[in-house]
């Protein structure tokens, strides 16, 4: 049989997508299967819908190409948080791992900077408060306005990237993201539990 | 001598038959090719301006426009749109070429075609109107384009299939085997990765490294290696050094190369088994990748002269040596000590830069410039080639080398435990270099889509088609 493969290309197929499809069961869908049940850890609090549309957002506007939400168990990486688990990541769909670390990792972003305002002049113009900064500008989700309407959150943008006639608002969708950014808070249960 | 037709009239009768079946076979190859070419260009635009606004952040600052946007429509459009096309388009020809046989049916490779076409035309659409299932490498499209690219996968790997059923020799020669075997993994591979059954939690990113990996080595490393079985020994009109490396490499690849896609995930959540058996499998993957690299080697060991005066064999020499050296440095970057001070870093991008264009790309372009004017009777002008090979491969050899001297530079600010934006800072001079090889690397993109053109079939294909020879020496 094997010693004819070369003349028969149904066997060449056949033996290519069992030995394919076993491989693939085994090294992926299986152990998926079985890590996908992981659960949170006890007592984690669960996202409000507001910050769960601003992930939804995150997810939209490729955010995690350059962020990771990824901390290894390493000395370089200790500055992000402490070393992910498996349950940070229980049921969110897809977790946000990722693999590049243009900007920082942002698994631990909500209690590292816990400044609404700040990530909302951030999002506005990243080079407004980190003047170095390569990220994009995300004005598309701010309101440029004369006057502040009841009920606008207004953002605090400096002179130089806002002309003084203006006032910038935050829609509710930049609210949304600024939110996300801020629930993202690695939980650890109380101590002696 | 007798009154029955000799197996060599025969032959040459069928060839005469067949020859506006051979014709059809050789217009729609072309056509993929000429798409491919298309979408070459489109995602390089798409891989420019990124690469710009890493220096000038505000340039263009128009959502669709927008770096998280517009990354994935240069991976997808490069990877589906160019690499695909022009693989399968060369896949096509050598399948019937190498079964002494037209392809099964034109017309569903064309239905294919236009398939493929208005996938990857959604995917530029959908992405850039922020339409993703997220940062997930290589499938963020919407599933109904998933699902589309699948059918044409479908087709096209059935088309194949018939074609290499309708062989006129008993053995299946090794090309096919590679690009049968490419079209089945790629089937399973795709699906795999869209089922959202196993997909919650650290599910999705065991199949995350599973597809990332397997979507680029199970399909672009196996058709290239395919299309360089048949292109090599063909443009150096000698027969390849090993047919049994050939068949090795095949069953050693499928075995090593499956299971290795969680070292993207070293140090993760995912089970310590997975990690450590795609980091020895990484080892293992030596063994395929010096099979191919070396049995190419050893078919060119000689034929300097013929590299010389070729200008189609430079780009297979510069793709064959890509695939052994890019697939190395793979290997390395598995190691967990590689991984503490690499990964995550633009290291990894020169090193996708060094497989996905100094070794496919390469490959695809000494193909195509040896390939189609066979088919075609038309040349491209050898000075627009000259131009292209050296301009791809200049503009090639520094984004790589920028690219790997600022991931070094990023691992060393973080393990000296600076602020983060030192790394950004240090990157930055190389990121500039990095826009520079890829403006070479468009420039060359030009000429090569010129010289496309200059080797579009003439009017009277199907009559130049027969003229040229179909018998192998081995039925002379």
């Amino acid at each position: 049989m094997i010693s004819r493969l070369h003349r028969d290309h149904r066997a060449i197929v056949a033996f290519a997508a069992i030995g394919y499809l076993v491989l693939t069961l085994v090294i992926a869908i299986l152990p998926a299967s079985k890590v996908q049940g992981t659960l949170p850890l006890p007592g984690a609090p669960v996202r409000s819908a507001e910050a769960e549309r601003g992930r939804q957002l995150y997810l939209k506007e490729g955010c995690g190409f350059c962020h990771t939400q990824f901390v290894r168990d390493l000395p370089m990486d200790r500055p992000f948080g402490r070393a992910s688990l498996g349950a940070d990541y229980a049921r969110e769909a897809p977790a946000l791992l990722g693999s590049e670390r243009t900007g920082p990792d942002l698994a631990n972003v909500g209690a590292r900077q816990p400044s609404e305002v700040w990530h909302l002049i951030h999002l506005y113009n990243p080079r407004a408060v980190v003047p170095q900064s390569v990220m994009p500008a995300y004005a598309w989700y701010f309101e440029s306005k004369e006057h502040a309407d009841a009920g606008d959150v207004v953002v605090p943008v400096p002179k130089a990237f806002a002309s003084s006639d203006e006032v910038i608002a935050a829609t509710p969708d930049a609210l949304a993201l600024a939110r996300y950014l801020l629930s993202l808070r690695q939980f650890s249960p109380a101590p002696g539990r | 001598m007798s009154a029955v037709a000799s197996p060599s009239q025969q032959l040459i009768t069928r060839q005469r038959s067949s020859a506006a079946a051979d014709a059809a076979t050789a217009r729609v190859a072309y056509q993929y090719l000429v798409w491919a070419t298309v979408w070459l260009l489109v995602g390089t635009v798409a891989g420019l301006l990124p690469a710009i606004k890493l220096n000038w952040p505000d340039f263009l600052p128009t959502p669709w426009l927008s770096f998280g946007r517009i990354r994935p429509i240069h991976t997808n459009t490069v990877f589906w749109g160019w690499s695909t096309m022009a693989l399968v388009g060369l896949a096509i020809y050598v399948a019937s070429r190498t079964s002494r046989a037209p392809l099964w049916s034109p017309a569903l490779a064309r239905i294919a075609l236009w398939l493929w076409n208005a996938t990857v035309f959604g995917g530029v659409v959908t992405l850039s109107a922020g339409w993703s299932r997220g940062p997930q490498e290589y499938r963020e499209w919407v599933w109904p384009l998933a699902a589309l690219l699948g059918l044409g996968v479908v087709l096209n790997g059935y088309n194949i299939y018939r074609t290499v059923g309708t062989r006129q020799l008993p053995e299946v020669y090794i090309s096919n085997w590679y690009i049968l075997g490419a079209f089945c993994w790629l089937l399973i591979l795709y699906v795999t990765a869209y089922l959202p059954i196993y997909e919650s939690g650290v599910g999705n990113v065991v199949i995350q490294g599973y597809y990332m990996h397997t979507a680029v080595g199970m399909w672009f490393t196996i058709l290239a290696v395919g299309v360089t079985y048949y292109a090599l020994p063909r443009l150096l009109g000698r027969p390849i050094y090993s047919y049994a490396l050939g068949v090795l490499g095949f069953w050693t690849n499928m075995l090593f190369y499956t299971v290795i896609g969680a070292h993207h995930f070293i140090f993760s959540p995912i089970p310590t088994w997975l990690q450590t058996i795609a980091i020895l499998f990484s080892v293992g993957m030596m063994v395929p990748v010096w099979a191919g690299t070396g049995n190419f080697l050893l078919t060119l060991r000689g034929a300097r002269h013929a590299v010389h005066q070729s200008y189609a064999l430079p780009f297979l020499l510069v793709g064959i040596l890509g695939y052994g050296l890019g697939s190395t440095q793979g290997t390395f970057e598995a190691f967990r000590t590689a991984n503490i001070y690499l990964h995550f870093t633009n290291f990894t991008v020169g090193h996708s830069h060094a497989t996905m264009y100094a070794f496919i790309a390469f490959i695809i372009w000494g193909a195509a410039y040896g390939l189609v004017p066979q088919f075609t009777g038309r040349e491209p002008n050898p000075i627009i080639v000259g131009v292209h090979f050296w301009l791809a491969l200049v503009g090639v050899v520094i984004y790589v080398v920028a690219l790997s001297v600022a991931g070094v530079l990023q691992g060393m600010t973080w393990a000296a435990g600076r602020s983060f934006i030192a790394s950004i800072v240090a990157a930055e001079p190389l990121w500039l270099w990095r826009t520079v090889g890829g403006l070479l690397m468009a420039g060359s993109h030009v000429a090569f889509a010129v010289n496309v053109w200059a080797m579009r079939p003439s009017v009277r294909l199907s009559e130049e088609i027969s003229a040229i020879p179909i018998q192998s020496t081995r039925h002379a």
